[in-house]
């Protein structure tokens, strides 16, 4: 089957990817080995969290950087683009371009995000808090969300805060089941008419406080649940993150896949490739564990494969390896050097991943491939954990490699 | 309890949460464990000690969304279903052996459609079978033919199948066979147009997928062990095995193996859906299809679960959006919630029903004239609870098809 | 001030069973520990029922001594204790004669051994090397130590004694050359205190060293350092152990979820024994000999590495300090070196810890001038006091209970009827790994002194699977959180104890550990913000 270009991976990179390829009119195919690291989205889009101004950091990043690579003007340029970009794909982010805010975590700590769903809560760059006294509710049981945390977060800048516990008849039958009070499964109940009911009881609390925080359970398909309930609270109501799976991750994954087949694209879940056939330097076609020997052929392929949860890189006790290719990898030979003993130190495995010329074209055996270009976080060079660079970096590369072959 | 080949790919598992998500079952009824309480961790007790088996499993579909999800290769549902078959200790009642033994029901109710037909769309039959039986009630089993598929196509269709130099095989399967003979009818009328005789397998046995799923694990392996050697007899021929059920292709192709423990790669590329045989060879340029001009209707289709885990719906929509006169709907995803014999049992109609609501609402919003799915029960599932006529890709081809046509432009 | 009649330093396997003992015989006991119980060697070896068989051909006192204890903790510690059986294997590379040697000494120790056919053997063990060319059964078996020590901590506060975790002993207390009490340090406040006992005994392992020094004695330690690797699943059901002269990685022992290979044995400096590192090389050595016990370790997940130190007395030069007895060292320090009311108990091994707090408490009793018999070889552990407690029918009445309750059963024993579970709230899992559910964590809270992650990890497996804490650990920090009143506090101890389960990992962080470190690491420090509570003088 014959297609314009094909995607290996189907996260946040090869959907911003594909979605800007099939805009301009090319037939696209996604291939994609499960379902995405999106799954853990935080809510937020760090572009580069070193300092206030993305960019003056940025502009400070070393040459192998996947940043430096796309070059900075070029990035400002395209960094311009993305808040359109997702709000043609339904999903609304607040931030302004040229400067981080904080995103509050569920530990009650703060981190420097660049674009957040309108929802999250977040504070401006100066980190002042534009609320007093707000309620912190839970899910009466819900483990994966802990109010003290952030209540304790907040007092650290001053602001008060009340907890309460919102047990909802509905919500019982999750109960039964002592492992799926998930904030996924809480999502498929709070929906639909039980809204109202939910926005009522929130009310009760929200009295006399000038916003209300609650774990982002609401709105796993589609935003409607989101805004309705926002609309029917009397205060500003703000999420903050759960631990895993997603709700708002998992929403925009959908949303994402759900344009990118509007637009024609054709998206292939589950299944794996199991080898390319390169020819003069070039990728021709590629193969997949679901369809055997049917050779899927484009013009380009890009490789948004992910890191070593996604199975983009793996390793094994002798090195670290790309799998579908057998790209060249840009690591450590020596595995002690890998790590660092101190967990929150930078690790160096966090940096590695494939090898490109400055045109992300992936290499092989030492030479790029023509038309195989790398994009997010299987790119080498970058620390998306220490730089709070791993969604710019994902969708900025996808939307730069996206560009260049929308030029050919 | 040990089993010759341990599936470790439970190791692989990052406890990362997302089959959780996708999981029709354990979204309506917390019951049932969820995939990776019941797969991966689940496995590693159950391997320190048998007793840690937890009959709840039995809720699972088996439909595979678990994997289909899962970033890390783990066979979720497999471990499931193979803890089931080691582990389990309901032992299946007689209506699980009706509802799992498709031949021998099919059989014996073909000989007497009408009067079985009847009798079972009886209202006081269908609450005996509710009550005695426990095969719920709101159901009507699929009604039998009168005449096999089998019968058909040896008195009327062997002899003209001489004539093509190009030759494939048909596993038609318990339905197409029993129940909905037009469709391998169908499957002929199109093979023949293009230019292929087909043939049948020299002995071919229902797939074993209920029998699976009911707990026959013995029986099924013997019917497994048959299809596979008349399979292997037809690949020898050079003939390609020709399906038109998502669910009797995924049984032969990965349970055999992963469920059963049969090595059935020589022969696993060459069981393909006729949908995905026939777009690659359109798509190839050997075979061109014309279609009536006077064809016109809205068609929606459904991806049954064992599709999407074959990753094959890219060839029967791919091909239904060729028909000219089709105004073509992708619906989402999911289950519908009948799961073969699950959802006939009295104990899973509820959760069965509230599975596919969201598929059910997503039908009747779309204003279609009719569905097209690859799997018989989702078939019997939406026709029941959606109320749309539901066909097999191949029957709408067949229909749509300009046969003279495309004989000419295949000659 | 309050005065004890005994004060035991120290929260290993030695020094609870001996606050257990003294507890047992009516004396006034406090059990002092600087970190938390089993920190130490205790938590850190491989949780090997020893049939005694290992030392049959080298040692034939510690053998006997083996299967005399092993047969006594299948009776009084059920539920710490799973009845595998062992295997030890000879290999083509080995030489086959050595059996016949084995078996004799085996016998002559009173263990049974039995020679079984190497088919028969791979019948028996599917996962056994099958180019095996000769097998011995013998009754080697599991045994918790977390569990072990944690239920003897637990009987001997039922029978009154008190207990001290993160306070250290920072001094002696001496009048004259008599040892009259001890100085403690509160880990947390850093507050210091005396306490008044009319015995001190010192049952701090390896530490020993120091506390005997504390007191004016000089007691020689042997730091050897023995590495270990945890596999993601049980991959073997029995024992396996080489059948050869004792030698590095020969032997792999299952252990409830999982199986672990061990160990390797070097020379460690004194100073270093608060910091061991796994080294690549010893990996590698673990995983080489590992996977010719039984070949499918090569392929499976590891979950951590660690290491812990074997407290043996220095008797002798060898380097590699296996030919030394493992042999049980009672101080009587008055006789020894002048130093009344003191005594050290050392030497042993994890499998005679009864006898040595026997011996311990035996010598105390006598200088308290006490005669009271020791019954801790015949009243069991809270736990294990009715024959269903055995982990072989953990399960079996609860066949329709959730994995929660079946697990806490085979980890609490018959004691697990006091996990309290007043409504579905509290059988929410907290480790879904490992099945420890909401009414688990508070009840190692309120019951077995858990105070900090660490802690319940040590009393119920929390963290200790597949995934090495990455839900389970920010929900136990949650419940922590509400039990102890300080969020700051409890996050805090998250940053430690994912840093700590980090430092396991990373040693052995290729394939799939290594994609769950990083999944971990986006979790924890991406989503959550966890390194801003990193404490930086850990």
């Amino acid at each position: 089957m014959k297609f314009d270009t094909i995607i290996i991976g189907g996260g946040l990179s090869g959907l911003t990817a594909g979605i800007e390829l099939s805009r301009k009119g090319q037939k696209c195919l996604i291939v994609s080995s499960g379902q995405s690291a999106l799954h853990f989205f935080s809510g937020s889009f760090e572009l580069c969290s070193l300092a206030d101004d993305p960019y003056e950091a940025i502009a400070g990043l070393g040459d192998g950087h996947p940043y430096s690579k796309i070059g900075l003007e070029n990035l400002k340029e395209l960094a311009r683009g993305v808040k359109p970009f997702f709000k043609e794909v339904g999903i609304s982010m607040k931030g302004v371009k040229d400067a981080n805010h904080w995103r509050i975590t569920p530990l009650g700590a703060f981190k420097r995000a660049w674009l957040t769903m309108d929802e999250y809560a977040t504070l401006p760059s100066d980190g002042k808090a534009p609320w007093k006294k707000v309620a912190i509710l839970n899910v009466d049981g819900f483990l994966d969300f802990h109010t003290s945390y952030l209540a304790s977060g907040l007092s650290e800048i001053g602001v008060e805060s009340v907890i309460r516990s919102i047990s909802m008849p509905e919500l019982e039958h999750l109960r039964k089941n002592p492992t799926e009070m998930r904030s996924t499964n809480i999502a498929k109940t709070l929906t639909g008419d039980i809204i109202g009911v939910l926005a009522a009881r929130i009310n009760e609390y929200a009295k006399d406080v000038d916003a209300v925080f609650m774990p982002a359970v609401v709105g796993l398909t589609g935003c409607s649940d989101v805004v309705r309930l926002r609309e029917k609270v009397d205060r500003p109501l703000h999420f903050i993150a759960t631990l895993p799976p997603s709700v708002p991750g998992i929403r925009l994954q959908l949303m994402l896949k759900r344009h990118f087949q509007k637009l024609g694209g054709t998206y292939m879940l589950g299944d794996s490739v199991t080898g390319g056939l390169f020819e003069d330097g070039r990728l021709k076609s590629i193969t997949t564990e679901n369809h055997g020997d049917v050779r899927f052929e484009a013009d380009n392929f890009i490789l948004a494969s992910g890191s070593f949860f996604s199975k983009g890189l793996v390793s094994d006790i002798d090195g670290v390896r790309e799998p579908v290719f057998g790209l060249d990898v840009d690591s450590i030979d020596e595995r002690p050097q890998w790590y660092r003993r101190n967990m929150f130190e930078a690790q160096p495995y966090m940096s590695f991943g494939i090898s490109t010329d400055n045109d992300f074209r992936a290499k092989k055996d030492g030479l790029p491939v023509q038309n195989l270009y790398g994009a997010g976080a299987v790119l080498s060079g970058f620390n998306a954990m220490k730089e709070g660079s791993g969604a710019g970096v994902s969708i900025l590369t996808a939307l730069h490699v996206a560009s260049l072959l929308n030029k050919q | 309890m040990s089993k010759n080949k341990i599936d470790t790919s439970f190791e692989q598992c990052m406890k990362c949460t997302i089959c959780t998500v996708y999981c029709p079952v354990v979204a309506v009824n917390p019951a049932y464990p969820g995939p990776k309480q019941a797969g991966p961790d689940g496995e590693r007790y159950r391997l320190k000690n048998p007793l840690f088996y937890d009959e709840a499993l039995d809720l699972c579909l088996n439909c595979k969304r678990c994997e289909v999800a899962c970033p890390s290769n783990v066979k979720i549902g497999d471990l499931i279903q193979n803890a089931r078959l080691d582990y389990g200790t309901h032992k299946p009642k007689l209506r699980d052996y009706i509802l799992a033994n498709t031949d021998m029901m099919g059989t014996l109710a073909t000989g007497m459609a009408p009067v079985v037909n009847f009798t079972l769309g009886l209202k006081p039959v269908k609450m005996v079978m509710d009550k005695v039986l426990a095969v719920d009630h709101h159901r009507t089993f699929p009604k039998y033919a009168g005449q096999k598929f089998e019968t058909w196509f040896k008195r009327y269709a062997l002899k003209k199948q001489e004539q093509f130099s190009r030759k494939v095989s048909y596993f038609h399967g318990c339905y197409a066979n029993y129940n909905n003979p037009k469709l391998a009818k169908d499957l002929v009328k199109i093979m023949n147009a293009i230019g292929y005789g087909v043939n049948l397998l020299e002995k071919e046995k229902c797939c074993g997928v209920a029998l699976i799923s009911n707990g026959f694990k013995e029986q099924a392996l013997k019917q497994a062990e048959l299809n596979l050697s008349s399979i292997r007899k037809a690949v020898g021929r050079g003939e390609p095995v020709l399906t038109t059920s998502s669910t009797c292709t995924f049984t032969m192709r990965d349970e055999y193996e992963h469920i059963l423990g049969l090595e059935n790669n020589d022969v696993r590329d060459s069981i393909a859906l006729a949908t995905k045989f026939i777009y690659e060879a359109v798509d190839s340029g050997q075979v061109r299809l014309a279609f009536r001009k006077d064809y016109s209707k809205r068609i929606a289709y459904h991806t049954p679960c064992h599709m999407e885990k074959l990753g094959w719906a890219i060839y029967s929509t791919s091909l239904l959006r060729l028909i000219p006169g089709v105004d073509f709907l992708m619906l989402d995803s999911q289950c519908c919630g009948i799961a073969g014999t699950y959802g006939f049992k009295k104990e899973h109609y509820r959760d069965s029903q509230k599975i596919g609501e969201g598929l059910f609402q997503q039908i009747r919003d779309s204003r279609v004239d009719m569905v097209a799915t690859d799997c018989e029960t989702c078939k019997w599932q939406i026709e029941m609870s959606a109320g749309v006529q539901v066909e097999n890709p191949i029957s709408i081809i067949a229909d749509a098809l300009d046969v003279e046509e495309t004989i000419k432009l295949n000659r | 001030m309050k005065e004890y009649d005994v004060i035991i330093i120290g929260g290993g396997i030695t020094g609870a069973g001996t606050a257990r003992d003294c507890a047992m015989r009516g004396l006034k006991t406090l059990l002092v520990e600087r970190h938390d119980f089993t920190a130490g060697a205790t938590g850190r070896n491989h949780g090997l029922l020893h049939s005694g068989a290992r030392y049959a051909v080298t040692d034939q006192e510690s053998a006997e001594e083996c299967i005399r204890e092993n047969m006594i903790l299948r009776k009084i510690a059920r539920h710490c204790v799973e009845e595998t059986d062992g295997l030890f294997i000879t290999l083509p590379e080995d030489d086959l004669a050595f059996q016949s040697t084995f078996i004799d000494s085996c016998q002559r120790a009173g263990i049974r051994a039995e020679a079984i056919d190497p088919a028969e053997a791979i019948m028996l063990e599917p996962s056994v090397n099958r180019s095996l060319t000769g097998a011995v059964r013998v009754p080697d078996g599991a045994v918790d130590p977390f569990r072990l020590t944690i239920a003897n901590i637990y009987d001997a506060q039922l029978h009154g004694a008190e207990v001290l975790t993160y306070h250290e002993v920072t001094s002696i207390l001496k009048e004259g050359d008599t040892v009259v009490g001890v100085e403690v340090c509160d880990a947390h406040t850093k507050e210091k205190k005396q306490i008044r006992s009319r015995l001190v005994i010192n049952a701090g392992g390896i530490w020993g060293h120091h506390i005997a020094s504390l007191a004016g004695a000089n007691v020689n330690m042997f730091p050897a350092k023995g590495a270990l690797l945890i596999f993601g699943h049980r991959v073997n059901n029995m024992v396996i152990n080489r059948c050869r002269k004792p030698a590095d990685a020969d032997i792999l022992v299952p252990g409830d979820t999982i199986c672990l290979i061990g160990t390797t044995s070097s020379r460690l400096p004194y100073d270093q024994i608060d910091d061991m590192k796994v080294t690549p090389e010893e990996v590698d050595v673990l995983l080489r000999e590992g996977a010719k016990l039984a070949p499918e370790l090569a392929q499976t997940r590891i979950l951590r590495a660690y290491a812990g130190v074997r407290p043996l007395v220095a008797a002798d030069n060898d380097p590699s300090g296996r030919s030394i007895s493992r042999g049980i060292v009672c101080l009587d320090h008055e006789t020894r070196d002048g130093i009344p009311g003191f005594i050290t108990i050392t030497g042993g091994k994890l499998m005679t810890y009864r006898l040595m707090a026997e011996w311990a408490t035996d010598l105390a009793c006598k200088k308290l001038g006490l005669d009271k018999k020791c019954q801790t070889a015949d009243i069991c552990l809270p736990g294990s006091e009715d024959e269903t407690s055995s982990d072989k029918s953990s399960g079996k009445r609860e066949r329709r209970s959730g994995l929660g309750a079946k697990a806490a059963r085979g980890r609490h024993g018959s004691r697990s009827v006091n996990i309290n579970v007043a409504d579905k709230r509290d059988e929410s899992l907290v480790c879904e790994c490992e099945g420890v559910s909401v009414a688990e964590v508070n009840y190692a809270i309120e019951t077995l002194n858990a105070k900090n992650i660490i802690n319940l990890r040590r009393r119920t497996r929390l963290g200790m699977g597949t995934c090495q804490g990455e839900l389970c650990a920010c929900r136990a920090s949650g419940l922590l959180a509400k039990a102890n009143g300080c969020a700051r506090k409890s996050v805090e101890d998250l940053a430690s104890f994912m840093n700590e389960r980090w430092k396991g990992m990373f040693p052995v962080a290729w394939g799939d550990t290594l994609a769950e470190a990083q999944f971990t690491s986006w979790i924890y420090e991406g989503v959550c913000g966890l390194d801003a509570f990193e404490k930086k003088e850990e």
